[in-house]
């Protein structure tokens, strides 16, 4: 989980081609053009490392969430009541209620929030067998 | 003219994302909801220009986009409202704020109108991304057609805790039963649902570009790349983005 904000971390994800696929999606989101070098770098690199097909899929991703994380911020969405129980910890963790989008999402109550850190282990096995088990 | 025929891209990209693209760029010259043809070409440019708007620039590095004032740099095609409305979100939307939103509409925006916008720029954003990324051209604006909105607003759609109305995750019923299942849904599925044509296209694009909706539960799904992968690139893009959501 911690690879989603840490370079560093991804090593211990578990993630095929994760350090790849990082570099990618932090090259695709500053790139001024699809001439820009450094994403041109990264682009031969997910090719390499995944196919062409998943590279197209990669691309396709990078589009899908430059979309979704509009739409949330543009109409200030609140998190799900589930999701917003059993990530509040993580979200703590990882640094992301300091986000100023946070602000439209209250805070789990300390029931849920109980219940969300008894179901993290359970979370963390499930996403490292979802790495191991489809490669 | 036949739009996306990606044969600039040398991976050859699935049938399924030309279609879907295709089908946006028909769907983006006609009148919507709320914006006419020309009108919502007119969205998707203005959000090109977006990226390259100098008052946006500033904004991005100030402490505050309100700290910087200025006019941005447009196309003169759209009002005041709708071209802020639009550079806003294109370039900082990890900033917006209620009370934006609500100036948006004191500006003349009307919650509908603001929403049919939003659901413009971000399909463009999420092809024109994809291109960027694959290392293509961004595709020529289709011509718009002529023809009025439709004006269709869904009775259910009510205020529910973000800016905009949406409708009730129980209530995609009648003409409106197609977008979801009875409570099976989420808050970003609901969040265009004031436009419910929106969540249609968006259904369909995120299908394509991402997982079928209903999928999404199953940590399984894979495409290529496998789930952990997608959702490794999917979490930094959002992260990338201050996107708490």
């Amino acid at each position: 989980m911690a690879a989603i904000t840490s370079d560093r971390a991804v090593k211990n994800s578990g993630v095929a081609h994760g350090d790849v696929l990082l570099a990618f999606a932090n090259a695709a989101y500053a790139a001024e053009s699809e001439a820009d070098p450094t994403l041109a770098v990264a682009r031969e690199a997910v090719r390499s490392a995944v196919g062409d097909d998943g590279f197209v899929d990669a691309c396709a991703v990078v589009g899908n969430f430059q979309r979704m994380v509009r739409i949330a911020d543009g109409t200030g969405i609140p998190l799900d009541g589930v999701v917003s129980a059993m990530t509040q910890d993580i979200r703590e963790e990882l640094g992301i209620e300091s986000y100023p989008s946070a602000e439209n999402s209250s805070e789990a109550s300390p029931a849920a929030r109980a219940a969300g850190r008894a179901l993290r282990p359970v979370m963390m096995t499930a996403f490292r067998w979802m790495g191991r088990r489809d490669r | 003219m036949l739009y996306f025929d990606y044969t600039a891209s040398s991976a050859s990209v699935s049938d399924e994302l030309v279609a879907v693209h295709r089908a946006f760029w028909e769907n983006l010259a006609n009148p919507g909801s709320w914006w006419t043809g020309a009108e919502r070409v007119a969205i998707a440019a203005e959000t090109r220009r977006a990226r390259a708007c100098s008052l946006c620039r500033k904004r991005r590095e100030g402490l505050s986009p309100a700290s910087v004032q200025g006019e941005h740099d447009h196309l003169g095609a759209l009002g005041p409202a709708a071209v802020d409305a639009v550079h806003r979100i294109s370039t900082d939307p990890g900033r917006l704020t209620r009370a934006w939103y609500e100036q948006t509409l004191a500006a003349g925006l009307t919650d509908a109108q603001y929403v049919e916008l939003l659901s413009v720029l971000v399909f463009v954003i999420s092809i024109d991304n994809f291109n960027r990324a694959l290392g293509v051209p961004l595709e020529p604006l289709p011509e718009a057609r002529a023809g009025g909105p439709s004006r269709y607003r869904p009775k259910t759609a009510r205020m529910d805790g973000a800016y905009v109305p949406m409708i009730p995750a129980s209530d995609a019923t009648g003409a409106e039963a197609d977008l979801w299942n009875k409570n099976q849904t989420a808050n970003v599925i609901r969040a265009l649902s004031l436009v419910p044509d929106a969540v249609r296209m968006l259904k369909k694009l995120s299908s394509a570009h991402y997982i079928p909706f209903e999928e999404v539960v199953n940590p399984r799904f894979r495409r290529h790349l496998d789930r952990s992968q997608i959702e490794l690139i999917a979490g930094r893009v959002s992260v990338l983005n201050e996107c708490f959501y």
